[in-house]
Formats: C-alpha cells, structure tokens, sequence
C-alpha cells in the first residue's frame, strides 16, 4: 500500500490528538475567537511594545514572535506556573514549527554587511538565525522541551504539514505532547518576496493525546482527524478521508478550492489570509486556531482547513473535529 | 521493526557517487580548495570544501541545491529499480539553509528567484511529479531526524517506500557568521586532532530509498534498526553532552542494540573544538567497558560539513564501510585530543575488519540530535 495521505487517523486503532491550548501574537487580533468575526483591528499583539524584555534580547524578530505566542499557548493550555515555567513532560515534549520567511531578513542582511565591510562587520550574536531552525531552537531553550524539535519550511502548505508531524510524532511514541508554531516576520526582506506588504504573524497550539488531556483536565479545543498533501485539493480530501458527507460548518481556506466538490459549496468560508494579509507559514497553525474557535463555540459541523492549489506545488488539508472528550458549551470544569 | 535501504545516490566536493566518495576517503588525499564561491576578501577563511561546477570566470548562480537534489533523488529511485513517477511516494529533504544562497543572491545581485523555491517541493513536482514532500530545516542533523520520520510513516501504515533525501549550498551568511565567531582561522577541518581550530563548508547532496523490509524485492543495500530524534534545550549554537547521551542511548534502545554490538561509528566530527571534546567524552562513557569498542571515523575530514545532508552521507558511507569491511582514516588525524584517547579513530590508512553494526551520530544548531543505528544487509 501507498498512498499520497501522510496520515488518516480516522481509524479508531490511532491514537487521538486533540488542540488543548492557543496563542497569538497577532497585531490586531487580541483572541483566537476574534478570528471567526470581523476583526476589530485594533487591539492584539503590539509588535513595538510585546517585542522586547530581557529574553527576547539578541534574538532575531521571528523568534521573539514565536516566544511569545508560546507563552500563551502554554498558560491556555495550563502547562505553565505562575514564575512562567513549563510544569509538563519537558524531555517528552515536542517544538514543531513551521515558517518560511523566518530567517530571510537575517540572511539578507548579513550579506549586505558582508558587501560594505566584510565578514569583521557581523555581529557574533547574528549565528544561530542564519540557521533556519533558530525559532524551534530558542522555544526549546526558553521552556526546556527536549523532546523532537522540527522546522517545517513548506511553502504554503507549511503550517497545515506541521500540525500533521507533530501528530505524527504523538502517534509514534515519539513525544507525549507538541507545540506547534506557525510563525513569519514582518519586514523589508519578506514584503519584497511576498510582492506584498507583509505582516507580523505568530501563533501556536499545543497539541496532545486525548486520553491524557482527559486525565490532566485539560479542555479540548478540537481534534485533529485528518491530513493529506496531495497533487490538488480533491486529491488531499479523498486522502484525508473527506468524504461529501462530512458535515462541515467551517470552511477555511481561499476560494481557488471552490471547485473541489459540493462539500464546500454549502458551508460557510473564511480565507484568514484575506483579512489578515499574507500568512505564509503561519496559515495552516492560524487555521488550526479559528478551527478550534468554531467547534469550541458549539456552531454546527465540522471545520476543514485548506491551503495551496493550482498555483503551488501541492495542495493540503486538515480536518478538525469536536472531541469526543469535549464538555458543552457553558460548562466549565 | 527494520527498514530496508534499497537506494542511495551522493555528490560531494570529492565525488559524483556514493562509490566515487567512499573511493576518496579511503584514499585519504587533501581535498580542500581555496575559497572560490565568495569574495575571498571579505572572509578571513580561505578553505572552503565546495562542489566546483559555478560557471567558469567566477561569480555564483541560483539554485545548485536545487540541482544536486534533483539528481540524486534521480539516481537513488533508479537504483532502487523504482521508476521516476514519485506521485504516490513520500520525499522528505532534510536541509540546513533550504535555498538561502538563491535568496543572498536574489537580494543583492538581482537573481530571478521565486518564493516558492525556497523549498524544495516546487522542483520535485515539476521532476517527478512528487506532491507528498516536506522540507525539514532541521540544521545538520536534518537528514537522520528525515530518516527517523520516514521509518515512523512506514511504521504507521502511511507509506511503504519513502526518499530520504539532503542538500546544501554555502551560505555567505552562513560561511561568513561561522567565520566571523571562530577565535582561530581553520585552514582545514580537522576533526578530533589536536590542530582542530573549527568548522568549513562543504556542499553536497544525499539521498537514500527506504522501504518496509521486503517491499522492493530487489537488493537491499543495508537496514535501518531505528533512528532517535532530540534537542538538548540548553544554547543555541554549542552541543550539551547531556542531550547528545540521551539520543544515542535512544537509538540503542529503539534498535534493540547495546554499545558492544556496535561496530563502527561514523561520528558527527565537524571539527569544532567543542563538537569534538563533548562528542568524543560521551562516547567514551558509552563505551568504557564496551570491550576493545568501535571503530570510529569523521567524513567531514575530507567533504568539509555538507550540514543538513551530511547525517545522510556519513549513513551512506557506513552502508559502504560494512560491505567492503573497510573504515576510511580520518584525513589529517595525527594527534587525537585528550578527550579522545582509547577511541578507536582509525588513522594514517584505512582499516580492515568484519562490521555488522554501525553507529550514525548529526548533531545541529539549536541543540538538535539525531542518532541512526544500521545493520549490514547479508
């Protein structure tokens, strides 16, 4: 057997990975529930203010995003302390994130330094961002997560891949739990790429077993119960195991997908990345978010997140759904 | 649970294939060559370990990582006797700059370079028709954490045939921060000798056909007993002997394996004094009282550190080592550190000997490590 699905874990054999906790830092967005209204624009992460601190020092601008999405990522999740440590599995735990630009703008810039003044001009401070994996790197430090530490550069399937490995890491024994981050920076070097102005955009889910969310009391947000990447995006959703009876109340993806069956034709859409601005590899994680927004709201159907297509070199998919775990809405621990 | 290696493709600054690579470090002649791919008057390194096929009068192009992946790939699946349609199977790159010197040269010199180059599933697309591909930036132990994913999808039932692949083109970023932050100017690298002053690039691409054990009815070159994956959460850039005992002692436990089964290490080596010392003392722990211990030897001697790809190439060269039953020397190996003493690094000529086991240590920026433990194909 071969197939193009990385996964389809609508199996009941598998292990089940559930959402137990979601971060911004989102200029303008001030929680992930404000991703299913209209935006108020103001309000949310200010990158002039929420950037520096001591920890943050020294660090490239993706990282300090990441940082910070981390953080209240893990306090919703109740894996942090009141002094900010990690109080989970730290040597189980897994960072995956996934990025695109998140280094380009340290490259850039030490090429131009090179140019004017040779390789005496860098900053010493400047090696770890000329690596790709700095992000993962420095939230492992900051928390002490020893477990499998990945950075998925994918394109703009990125974020939707990441959330897969981290599952698929779970699944295989390999980590008891997983923070995922989706992040991209804001600057020159990532507009002139994009062709477009580019925003600062991090956010992060924490992700782990539903049995043993269940046993720690953890609230879960939504579960992750399929992935494809695929040649298109009917490919990726008969990969997944989406089926035209899946009963959608959310989908999340840009209209390029429209033609992908009449699935998607009934259910009500919201594409992040025309709100937001580009998102790149934050989408899929961001995606992740406004899902969890949905099915922890009690609205109707399940929540199908999308990215790429015709344009790209692949198209993939996620699908989330309510926890069988899941208290109802008004019901509080 | 074993993984069958069917395929395996390489190109290195020493040559075009695996055999033509496992030919030059047996034979052990120097291989570093002025800088050519930079400036050399901006850097204060003039050595540098690359793949010389710029175009002829100087200056560098786009896309050579690109490049190398597309043929290594090519020839991995062919010597697998897979054919070259990749739509139904999994390609996992492994890499530490992606296409980051396509972007240097986008940025400063106007190169055409497109967004979705940056990683490397647009190329495999348009070559193979690849759509189930992943770019993993996972620094220098980025190929072995690839081949530790990939058994785990073969394990999960997602794949029966996964390509493991790496490749990397310096960086001036990269080439020229590194330079920036060692004390003492290597000339070479020089991994686990007294002389050690630090790391230089080389450039290189890997890739390797994994199936689940009998699958591809064909030879099978080697077979994976099992692959850790960790991070040491302690600096961003310097090894944590902690972190890298913890992954080794993983993937013993995940290949049913104990430190007197190993016969041979191909060790992480990048020549740093601080790789050096710190993978050298772990070693020594984990095998003190392992009888007379492995032998041990660093490729990165003599293709310099091709990074993301270079777990997969050391693999590559063990698979080789066990069938010929031949280590090659560490090049320029003369006077072991401290640390190093009662290893068994093999010196001055290649050494003879029967292995069935061998151990593949990568260790990366970010604290990342990844172990692999594989077994000789009889």
């Amino acid at each position: 057997m071969s197939t193009t699905s990385t996964a389809d874990t609508r199996s009941p054999n598998v292990r089940e990975v559930v959402v137990t906790g979601v971060g911004l830092a989102l200029p303008g967005v001030a929680t992930y529930g404000d991703l299913l209204g209209p935006l108020p624009g103001v309000g949310g992460f200010d990158p002039a203010t929420g950037l520096s601190g001591r920890e943050l020092r020294h660090k490239d601008r993706a990282s300090r995003l990441a940082l910070r999405a981390v953080e209240s990522a893990l306090l919703d999740a109740g894996l942090t302390d009141a002094d900010a440590t990690f109080t989970g599995a730290a040597d189980a735990t897994a960072v995956v994130v996934s990025t695109n630009l998140g280094n380009a703008d340290s490259v850039c810039e030490a090429v131009d330094t090179i140019a004017r003044a040779g390789v005496r001009g860098l900053s010493p401070l400047g090696l770890p961002q000329t690596s790709s994996n700095v992000i993962a790197g420095w939230v492992a430090i900051r928390y002490g997560l020893r477990g499998p530490n990945l950075t998925v550069c994918n394109g703009v399937t990125s974020g939707l891949d990441a959330l897969a490995w981290a599952r698929n890491l779970i699944v295989a024994g390999r980590a008891e739990a997983a923070v995922v981050v989706g992040v991209e920076p804001a600057n020159d070097v990532a507009t002139k790429l994009l062709g477009e102005q580019s925003t600062d955009a991090a956010v992060a889910v924490v992700l782990e077993p539903a049995d043993a969310a269940a046993s720690r009391g953890a609230r879960p947000r939504a579960t992750i119960a399929g992935y494809a990447r695929a040649r298109d995006l009917a490919a990726a959703l008969a990969a997944a195991g989406v089926t035209q009876w899946e009963s959608l109340g959310l989908w999340l993806g840009d209209e390029t997908g429209a033609g992908a069956g009449r699935l998607l034709a009934a259910t009500r859409r919201i594409d992040l990345e025309a709100r937001l601005g580009p998102l790149s590899g934050a989408l899929g994680v961001l995606q992740c978010a406004a899902a969890a927004a949905h099915l922890e709201s009690g609205a109707a159907g399940n929540v199908l997140a999308t990215a790429g297509g015709p344009r790209y070199d692949a198209a993939a998919t996620v699908l989330l759904t309510t926890s069988p775990f899941t208290q109802e809405p008004g019901e509080h621990p | 649970m074993t993984w069958d290696i069917t395929g395996m493709a390489a190109v290195a600054n020493i040559g075009a294939s695996p055999r033509e690579i496992f030919a030059a470090l047996c034979a052990g002649q120097e291989s570093r060559t002025p800088l050519r791919a930079f400036d050399p008057d901006k850097y204060r390194a003039a050595y540098a370990y690359e793949i010389d096929d710029r175009p002829e009068g100087g200056g560098d192009i786009p896309r050579r990582a690109t490049r190398w992946l597309i043929t290594v790939v090519r020839q991995a699946v062919a010597d697998a006797g897979l054919g070259e349609d990749l739509s139904q199977v999994p390609v996992l790159v492994g890499t530490t700059m992606r296409e980051q010197r396509s972007v240097e040269l986008w940025w400063r010199d106007g190169a055409d370079v497109a967004l979705e180059e940056l990683h490397f599933g647009t190329a495999l697309k348009a070559a193979f028709g690849a759509s189930t591909t992943y770019t993993f930036a996972n620094a220098c132990s980025a190929t072995l954490y690839a081949l530790g994913l990939a058994t785990d999808m073969i394990e999960a039932g997602m794949a029966d045939t996964v390509v493991v692949a790496g490749t990397d083109a310096a960086t001036e970023s990269g080439f020229g921060t590194l330079d920036r932050v060692q004390n003492d100017v290597p000339d070479a690298l020089r991994p686990f000798d007294a002389t050690h002053k630090g790391m230089l690039m080389g450039e290189g691409a890997v890739a390797v056909v994994v199936q689940r054990a009998g699958t591809g009815g064909g030879r099978v070159h080697a077979r994976v007993r099992g692959v850790s994956m960790n991070c040491d959460a302690h600096h961003a850039t310097a090894p944590d002997p902690d972190g890298i005992t913890r992954a080794v002692l993983d993937a013993y436990r995940r290949a049913g394996v104990r430190a007197q089964d190993i016969d041979l290490v191909m060790l992480h080596g990048s020549g740093t004094p601080r790789n050096d010392a710190t993978e050298a003392s772990v070693l020594r722990r984990i095998f003190d009282g392992a009888g007379t211990g492995p032998r041990m030897t660093a490729v990165k001697a003599m293709t310099g550190h091709t990074l993301g790809g270079s777990g997969l190439l050391s693999l590559v060269m063990a698979v080789l080592a066990m069938k010929e039953g031949t280590v090659p020397p560490v090049l320029g190996l003369a006077d072991p550190i401290p640390e190093a003493a009662g290893l068994g690094l093999v010196q001055g000529s290649p050494a003879a000997g029967a292995l069935a086991i061998a151990q593949i240590d990568a260790f990366g920026f970010g604290g990342i490590n990844a172990v692999a433990i594989v077994e000789a194909a009889r």
